[in-house]
């Protein structure tokens, strides 16, 4: 009985009530969050893993903008069958430079943390135009007016700083050069395109994403990104009896 | 308790707390024991789990559990489960020749049942769910083949892709004639009418004059590629003009886009990303499928 | 309304507009690149829009004292009109979205309106526009007569009110502008944040400073709900939305954490906007009304009790089930599903305490429709939290993960919890506050009752169904082995599933709109001139400060 009687006595003290809910609704949150800072198996390392460039981030920041997530997940998870589907689980070291993760909760599409390279770029071009084109029973919504829409480039350098705030090693080299490190990864053959592959490292992978190099639109970011998902770090395709090995 | 104004409810028959808000009052009925009889069993039930599972957290590491489980380990364990039920007829699939496999009828059923999602979740995005292709994505049920027809040849295809980022992709071009100016525009034009007749002999609506004079600049630039008959190159990836269907739609105006622009399509390589074996099987399941498909 | 506030809260409010009009201002000018002009242009105006209203009718005279003799409800009026229009306009949006998965041409080629945009649009509208209006109008009635004591001063509520709506309204023009942070319920970018805060801080300090003048000596269970509703979120909101912006002139920005921490801490919030959002605040709202409609005690005081502290500790670790199996540690996911399991007896302790209290008023039950539209918001309740508990066993939630049956879940809770509550809280509130006997037409009550009923079974096994056909069809394998199914498959056998669906939230969507007209009659019919003289507050006058309880 003491429990209510103690209650009894407290409900007379709104400050009392106040401090109690403070108490006993901040225990789990502290429990569960702030180890994931200090326990350092939570996030695999891979000396591999590679920064989005400014492109690829412009095309990341559409993504959300048009609300894939809402549809489309990020995270294979550790079930046979999607590992059969998607391929090797995703490790958290993937999305270590995700501000914020897109991990989703919804499949109404199918999963696209592996679908970097999986399609031609001409294949995405088309499907985002009209997913009809070429999936007639998708029910995924038309983004032809990414093709027309010029990229907002004059901003990136500002937002590869704010990365930066957040923990993103970028640095001040390709926060100088982000909006034409933006253009040069969309077409091969420009000069502004050698600085791409110095920044961002030989594996960055430039070309029209549009099929049009002298123009950067939407389209070229949104593309650019899908096609860098999954393959950031070659760490989740290590065997996975080594990668579980490791926890 | 401090004991205020308790009532009895006449319907219960339990006091009230003796308080009243604006008319709500409570009843200080005890709480059922069934409530803490459940409360105590899930906990039970939690204490438990966390002795066993993996639970708690201590600074810089966590409880693992007697049974030493993580999700990790047990989906690898699961997979290679999975692969040591399949060996048994995946081995043979592995190891056995084409025609071997072919002939197998049991082996067959499983390739169509694995093929048809392999193909649907991999392939029919750009080849259709009927793998019959859409413009730009060549028709793999009925056409011809672009690299040749032996089971090696389609296998390989699928290993490296063509155009694709494997080092030993196949590489096939289509050269831009108009654009590049390699011909004028009404060359472009004649050569065009020249092989849409070629798989439209009973077309009308075309001057047989321009016909003829498309079929000497079909000879004079396209031949080295497509053949003298125009029945393609498998050496070069170069599709045959003459049959039916067509990769970028068989219409006249299709055929002048490609001849003006060129073409240069791309299947990406499937080597990183689906098993020797998956491969395998997705090649014997189009060979399949063409038997099959009329 | 400008006749009741005192001149120097005409003052505040002036202060309050002008202040609001310079950040909007600011806002456009610096932001003048960006679509946060657009959000600048409309705090602007609204700012204006509040300088305008007051200083029309500054002069007039102000009220007489007379005003202490009763509770303040204007708010509380306001607070029902606008969650009705949210709910209109949300579950239309709702059933917009569902149609688009079933012929997606329905955005009518238009960016805005795609699916993925839409969608947050819907949830916000729901959630937020229509459950917190509703939380908001009911709480600020609630703790007056609980604690009969009149609120502190006229403004702050109108503060409350009126700055969560611009909340609300930058929300979803946010979202169909393309600014999100794509954090599920918490989509609005950090100046939306921010200002949400400053509302909420004042929306704390109403209920301390009426609690602390109550003349009844104990706080009634309605407030300890909605009490940890108001304490948890403004908890949960702050730490899930820290982020770095762009620049002041940008509405993107980067939120602080990412990856595996900031999954965590994602659905930390996302799990308890459900447990404070959506289920405390709607407790504490049947706390009354259920009770009120009844004319019964409730059940258990001390059922009450641990049920209040059950919800309030257990719900914070359960965040994590919506983890699984994913790259959040394992020992994470261990603690998420044990919590939610735990979680099942607090919560059907609620759900029993509240259908007990309706021992020896079940013939009420069957005659009116407002009061049954709370007893089946309690047995939804205790349905969708037995769901829950079973969706967050790592086995269960392997299948039901990603898939419809989640948003089956979901909707169960939001159509046959929230949404019935919230109706039948408003459906007894409306005369009440309004003075009138009764609803316009206890008919349409009737009606929108059944129709509602309908809409959220064929929804939600429509989404059973879909979700569990779904979540095997995913997942099943031949006997050689191999997956059975493409994901094309799956997508093709959800068609029927999502036009049933559709129709279902149709007849939602109908009788929200008979709810709204019978509210709008209501509001419309004359008024008889004696009130009840119970729901009166302790007499007080102006300036002296009444005693405390405490
Ligand atoms: C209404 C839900 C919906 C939205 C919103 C949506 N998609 Fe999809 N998506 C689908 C569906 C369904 C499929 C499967 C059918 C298909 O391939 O079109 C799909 C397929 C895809 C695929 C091919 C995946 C594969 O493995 O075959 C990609 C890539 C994709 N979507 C990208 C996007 C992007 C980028 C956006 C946002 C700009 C987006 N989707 C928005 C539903 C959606
Ligand atoms: C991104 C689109 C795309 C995807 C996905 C794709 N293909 Fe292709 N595939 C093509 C294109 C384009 C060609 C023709 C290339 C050309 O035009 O020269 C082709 C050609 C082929 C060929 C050669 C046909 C011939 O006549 O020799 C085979 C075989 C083939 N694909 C099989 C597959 C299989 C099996 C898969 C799935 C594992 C697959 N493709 C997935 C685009 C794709
Ligand atoms: C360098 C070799 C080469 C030469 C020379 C060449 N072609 Fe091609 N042609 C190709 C290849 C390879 C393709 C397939 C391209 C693809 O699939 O993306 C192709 C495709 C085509 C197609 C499209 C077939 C379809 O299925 O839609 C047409 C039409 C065509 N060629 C006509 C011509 C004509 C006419 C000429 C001469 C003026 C010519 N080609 C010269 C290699 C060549
Ligand atoms: C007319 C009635 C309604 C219809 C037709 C409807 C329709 C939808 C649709 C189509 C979705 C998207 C599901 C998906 O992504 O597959 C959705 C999501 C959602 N709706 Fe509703 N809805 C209705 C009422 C409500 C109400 C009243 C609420 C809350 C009070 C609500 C809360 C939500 C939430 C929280 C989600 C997100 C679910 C998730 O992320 O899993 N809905 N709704
Ligand atoms: C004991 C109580 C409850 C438990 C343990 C619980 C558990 C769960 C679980 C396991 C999921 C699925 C997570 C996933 O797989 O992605 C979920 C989703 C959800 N639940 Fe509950 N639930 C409970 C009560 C409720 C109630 C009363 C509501 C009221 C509306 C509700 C609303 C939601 C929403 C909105 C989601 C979707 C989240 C998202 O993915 O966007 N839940 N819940
Ligand atoms: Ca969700
Ligand atoms: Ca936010
Ligand atoms: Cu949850």
């Amino acid at each position: 009985m003491s429990i209510f009687g103690f209650h009894y006595r407290m409900e007379r003290k709104a400050i009392g009530l106040v401090l109690g809910i403070i108490v006993v609704a901040s225990i789990g949150g502290l429990v569960e969050i702030a180890p994931l800072f200090t326990i350092h198996q939570t996030v695999e390392s891979a000396p591999d893993m590679r920064l989005y460039t400014p492109l690829e981030l412009a095309g990341r920041n559409i993504y959300i903008r048009e609300g894939c997530y809402a549809c489309h997940s990020q995270m294979i998870r550790t079930l046979r069958d999607e590992v059969d589907r998607y391929g090797p689980y995703s490790l958290a070291v993937e999305s270590k430079y995700d501000h914020p993760m897109l991990w989703g909760s919804k499949r109404t599409g199918p999963d696209l943390a592996r679908i970097g390279e999986k399609y031609s770029d001409q294949w995405h071009v088309v499907h985002l135009v009209n997913p009809r084109d070429v999936v007639p029973a998708s029910v995924m919504p038309a983004y032809d007016w990414l093709l027309s829409t010029e990229l907002r480039t004059d901003d990136l350098g500002l937002h590869l700083k704010a990365q930066r705030a957040v923990g993103v090693p970028y640095t001040d080299d390709m926060i100088a050069n982000a909006p034409l490190d933006a253009f040069g990864q969309s077409n091969p053959d420009s000069p502004q395109a050698k600085g791409v592959t110095e920044r961002y490292g030989k594996a960055t992978t430039l070309r029209a994403f549009d099929g049009r190099p002298s123009q950067l639109t939407e389209m070229d970011a949104m593309v650019a990104y899908l096609q860098i998902l999954g393959r950031l770090t070659d760490a989740a395709h290590k065997p996975i009896a080594q990668a579980g090995a490791k926890q | 308790m401090a004991v205020d104004q308790q009532e009895r409810d006449s319907h219960t028959g339990y006091l009230t707390t003796g308080h009243e808000w604006n008319g709500i009052k409570e009843l200080n009925t005890p709480v059922p024991r069934a409530v803490y009889f459940f409360l105590a069993l899930s906990v039970l039930f939690s204490v438990v789990y966390w002795i066993l599972m993996p639970a708690w957290p201590l600074g810089v590491t966590y409880t693992k559990g007697l049974l030493g489980v993580d999700q990790r380990t047990t989906v690898a364990a699961a997979l290679s489960e999975a692969a040591i039920d399949r060996s048994l007829w995946a081995k043979r699939i592995e190891t056995e020749g084409f025609a071997a496999i072919q002939s197998d009828p049991k082996l067959m059923e499983i390739v169509r049942m694995t093929g048809r999602t392999l193909f649907g979740d991999n392939c029919a995005a750009c080849h259709g769910h009927d793998a019959k292709g859409g413009p730009g994505y060549p028709n793999l049920a009925t056409s011809s083949w672009l690299w040749g027809g032996k089971p090696e040849d389609i296998f390989t295809t699928i290993r490296v892709g063509i155009n694709s980022a494997h080092k030993d992709a196949r590489v096939s071009q289509m050269p831009a004639f108009g654009r590049d100016q390699m011909l004028p525009r009404a060359d472009v034009m004649k050569v065009a009418s020249f092989v849409y007749s070629l798989a439209n002999p009973d077309a009308k609506t075309i001057d047989p004059k321009t016909i003829a004079a498309g079929k000497e600049i079909f000879a004079a630039n396209c031949v080295s590629c497509h053949g003298d008959d125009a029945k393609g190159n498998p050496e070069l990836g170069a599709p045959d003009l003459t049959d039916k269907s067509s990769i970028y739609g068989g219409d006249l105006e299709a055929i002048d886009t490609s001849i003006w622009g060129g073409r240069q399509g791309l299947m990406p390589t499937w080597e990183g990303r689906l098993s020797e074996l998956d491969r395998k099987i997705l090649t014997l399941y189009l060979l399949d499928k063409r038997t099959v498909t009329p | 309304m400008v006749a009741q506030l005192t001149r120097t809260e005409r003052q505040g409010a002036i202060l309050i507009g002008l202040v609001v009009a310079i950040c909007g201002f600011l806002l456009g000018v610096v932001g003048r690149d960006d679509p946060i002009a657009i959000h600048g242009a409309l705090i602007f105006a609204a700012g204006i829009l509040t300088i305008f209203l007051i200083g029309k009718d500054y002069y007039a005279p102000e009220p007489s004292d007379e005003r202490f003799a009763s509770y303040y409800d204007d708010p509380t009026k306001a607070g029902i009109v606008l969650a009705m229009v949210w709910v209109v306009f949300g579950l239309a949006v709702g059933d917009w979205a569902a149609w688009q998965l079933v012929n997606p041409n329905l955005t009518f080629g238009s960016g805005w309106s795609s699916f993925g945009r839409i969608r947050p649009v819907h949830t916000t509208a729901v959630i937020f526009g229509f459950g917190g209006n509703g939380l908001i109008a009911t709480s600020l009635y609630v703790l007056q007569r609980t604690s009969r004591a009149r609120l502190p001063d006229q403004l702050s509520p109108w503060f409350v009110l009126l700055g969560y709506n611009l909340f609300c309204v930058l929300a979803v023009t946010g979202y169909m502008m393309g600014i999100t942070q794509s954090k599920e319920y918490a989509e609005t970018e950090w100046y939306a944040d921010i200002w949400l805060v400053v509302v909420w801080v004042v929306y704390f300090l109403i209920y301390l400073r009426t609690l602390a003048r109550r003349k009844e000596p104990h706080i009634y269970v309605a407030n300890w709900y909605y009490m940890a509703f108001i304490l948890v979120v403004a908890m949960l909101h702050i730490v899930n939305n820290l982020a770095v912006p762009v620049s002041i002139g940008h509405a993107k920005s980067y939120t602080l954490y990412s990856g595996v921490q900031d999954a965590m801490i994602q659905w930390w919030y996302g799990h308890n906007a459900v447990a404070f959002f959506l289920t405390a605040g709607f407790l504490g709202m049947m706390y009354y009304f259920l009770p009120m409609r009844a004319g019964r005690p409730i059940f258990s005081y001390r059922l009450s009790i641990i049920s209040f502290w059950g919800i309030t500790f257990f719900y914070m670790w359960a965040g994590s089930h919506h983890l699984h199996y994913t790259a959040l540690p394992h020992w994470v996911q261990t603690l998420g599903m044990t919590f939610s399991l735990m979680l099942l007896i607090p919560s059907w302790a609620s759900a029993g305490n509240a259908l007990l209290t309706l021992n020896g008023a079940w013939d009420k039950v069957r005659d009116d429709a407002t009061l049954r539209f709370m007893m089946v918001a309690a047995v939804f309740y205790g349905l969708t939290t037995f769901e829950g508990s079973f969706m967050a066993i790592r086995a269960v939630n392997s299948l039901s993960h990603y898939t419809d049956w989640t948003v089956g879940h979901v909707h169960a809770g939001a159509l046959g919890w929230v949404a019935m509550i919230t109706f039948g809280s408003i459906y007894a509130l409306v005369p009440w506050v309004w003075k009138c006997k009764s609803m316009y037409s206890a008919k349409l009550v009737e009606a929108h009752f059944w129709l509602a009923v309908a809409g959220t079974l064929i929804y939600v096994f429509a989404m059973w169904n879909s979700g569990i056909i779904q979540g095997l069809m995913w997942r099943t394998y031949s006997e050689s082995g191999t997956l059975t199914y493409s994901f094309v498959d799956s997508l093709i056998a959800m068609h029927p599933y999502y036009v049933a669906r559709s129709i279902g939230g149709l007849l939602f969507l109908i009788g929200g709109c008979i709810g709204a007209y019978n509210i709008w009659m209501t509001i419309k019919l004359p008024k008889p001139i004696s009130e009840t003289t119970a729901d009166l507050p302790e007499k007080v006058t102006g300036g002296v400060s009444p005693q405390p309880a405490e």
